[in-house]
């Protein structure tokens, strides 16, 4: 990787390689360098301490659906991909991630229950998927 | 800063128009200059919303063809983008303008237009209001965004799908007595119940439609307003954001953005929520107005779904919610919502609503929210 790619994000995390790397199957996460606080990349600042100074570290990937639904009326490029459930999942480490839920019975979504991340393609393109522990 | 009054409103028919927005909102400014009595000569700056022009009519630069449409060609104009809530944030940056002593005369307002569009396209452009590479290519929708809210509150709280239902069957029953509503007919809880699933819990009766319409308003100087004949005058007018991502909110079953708003605007109006005599609100989905009840303080977090079942928010009830028929049922013309939501506090206030008037009020209350969450404004409007 080229200085010029990573731009000025100390941590190296950008977007764009942030989902290079969850293509692979691992999801990186940033903590600030000033009071420890965990974010999801991209930051430049802080939002708890006002620190410019982030590492990269691994995220789990395992956590729990803190809420969810079933798009059955989607957007143009989407409705192909109809019904789908879409999950903001509480991770292990504290933070959250919006993602399909796959390989799990439209039925059996419930708060509260384990997923673990997977890597999926939307209209190819890198996405975040949780399936079943 | 200098006291702030509204002294002219004008709200097109909501529904499918065969006009360009410009148009629109052309109608309305008119209406609303008439309605004041006020050359539009006078007006000395437009402050415009418009969310999908881009999209839907492939226009950008809305301000400026907005103005020239009315015939106020050369008056400075800003096109505000905050999602839903644009008409809104133009608003206050409206009163920012008059208070501040800068001009006296400014109109405001907004217009959408998105039944030229299939439904499958109109969801997808408003998708562009979430995250485009967090969000958007997962196929979240704006029901969507209000699912994982209801989820989240029914979760909490024990909130049913039969008490967001009722917020629909109150807001359509209010909307039959609106002759600008986009729809004019009752409906059963029944009706929502079966009614078939868009975003898992939501229901097509718990979203508002697409809509095309304008609203504008004439905002004045208190100077001005002394010689109009029943101005309205702005006792507040807050704005309060929020994380971008759905995922970055701590608690899904709450909206911060609209509780920071209210604590501002509650405070720049020197009252509490239990002041206001009547409120229109963000009703996109029946959650949302249940939430919204709760984030403004009219009930306590949790209780916002049992208000609209026991009929609190009804017309006639403790503290009545989208007398207009809210976005459900007036119609959500998103551009224009934020403006035509202050015109029905007006009309309101000045006790000019006809068999949906609120007896007596005194001090109204205005809430929108843009996009998943993230933007929020609050205006609170007074007699005196």
């Amino acid at each position: 990787m080229s200085e010029s790619s990573h731009g000025k994000d100390k941590s190296g995390v950008t977007l764009g390689r942030f989902f290079e790397q969850a293509r692979e199957g691992a999801l990186t996460g940033i903590r600030c360098g000033g009071c420890g606080a965990l974010a999801v990349p991209p930051k430049e600042l802080c939002p708890e301490c006002g620190a410019r100074g982030w590492e990269p570290v691994p995220l789990s990937g395992e956590g729990t659906i803190a809420s969810y639904t079933v798009i059955r009326v989607a957007p143009r490029g989407h409705a192909g991909d109809a019904p789908y459930a879409i999950a903001a999942v509480r991770l292990r480490e504290g933070v959250s991630l919006l993602g399909r839920v796959v390989d799990v019975p439209l039925e059996a979504l419930a708060v509260g229950l384990p997923v673990r991340y997977r890597p999926i393609v939307v209209k190819d393109r890198p996405a975040i998927g949780f399936g079943p522990v | 800063m200098r006291r702030v009054a509204v002294i002219g409103v004008g709200v097109t028919q909501f529904g499918r128009h065969e006009r360009t927005s410009a148009e629109l909102f052309a109608e309305a400014a008119a209406d609303a200059l008439a309605d004041a009595e006020m050359p539009a000569a006078r007006v000395q700056a437009l402050y415009y919303g418009n969310v999908v022009g881009g999209e839907t009519e492939k226009q950008l630069h809305t301000g400026p063809q907005a103005a020239s449409v009315l015939g106020i060609p050369t008056v400075p104009t800003t096109r505000f983008e905050t999602a839903c809530a644009s008409s809104h944030a133009a608003f206050r940056h409206a009163v920012m303008e008059v208070a501040s002593g800068t001009s006296d005369v400014v109109l405001v307002g907004g217009a959408e237009r998105v039944l030229n569009v299939p439904t499958a396209d109109s969801t997808e452009y408003f998708a562009y209001a979430s995250d485009a590479s967090w969000e958007q290519t997962l196929g979240l929708t704006f029901p969507g965004v209000f699912a994982l809210v209801a989820r989240a509150h029914m979760h909490k709280y024990g909130t049913t799908e039969e008490q967001m239902a009722a917020v629909a069957v109150k807001n359509h029953k209010h909307g039959v007595l609106n002759p600008k509503a986009q729809f004019r007919k009752e409906i059963t809880l029944d009706t929502v119940m079966k009614s078939p699933m868009v975003a898992d819990p939501l229901k097509l009766y718990d979203c508002c439609p697409f809509t095309d319409g304008g609203a504008a308003l004439v905002l004045v100087s208190e100077e001005v307003a002394r010689k109009a004949r029943r101005p309205i005058w702005v006792l507040a007018s807050a704005a309060a954001s929020d994380w971008m991502l759905i995922s970055d909110k701590r608690d899904l079953s709450r909206v911060p953005a609209t509780e920071r708003a209210a604590a501002a605007a509650y405070r720049q109006a020197g009252i509490g929520p239990h002041d206001v005599d009547v409120v229109e609100l963000h009703d996109c989905f029946t959650i949302a107005e249940i939430v919204a009840t709760e984030g403004l303080g009219l009930f306590e977090p949790g209780a916002g779904g049992l208000a609209a079942e026991k009929g609190w928010t009804s017309l006639g009830g403790k503290v009545p919610v989208n007398p207009s028929g809210g976005l459900k049922a007036k119609g959500h013309p998103i551009g224009a919502t934020g403006a035509a939501q202050i015109c029905e506090i007006v009309t309101q206030l000045r006790g000019e609503a006809g068999p949906r008037q609120v007896e007596g009020a005194r001090r109204g209350l205005t809430h929108t929210l843009g996009g998943n969450t993230a933007t929020v404004l609050v205006s609170v409007f007074g007699r005196e």
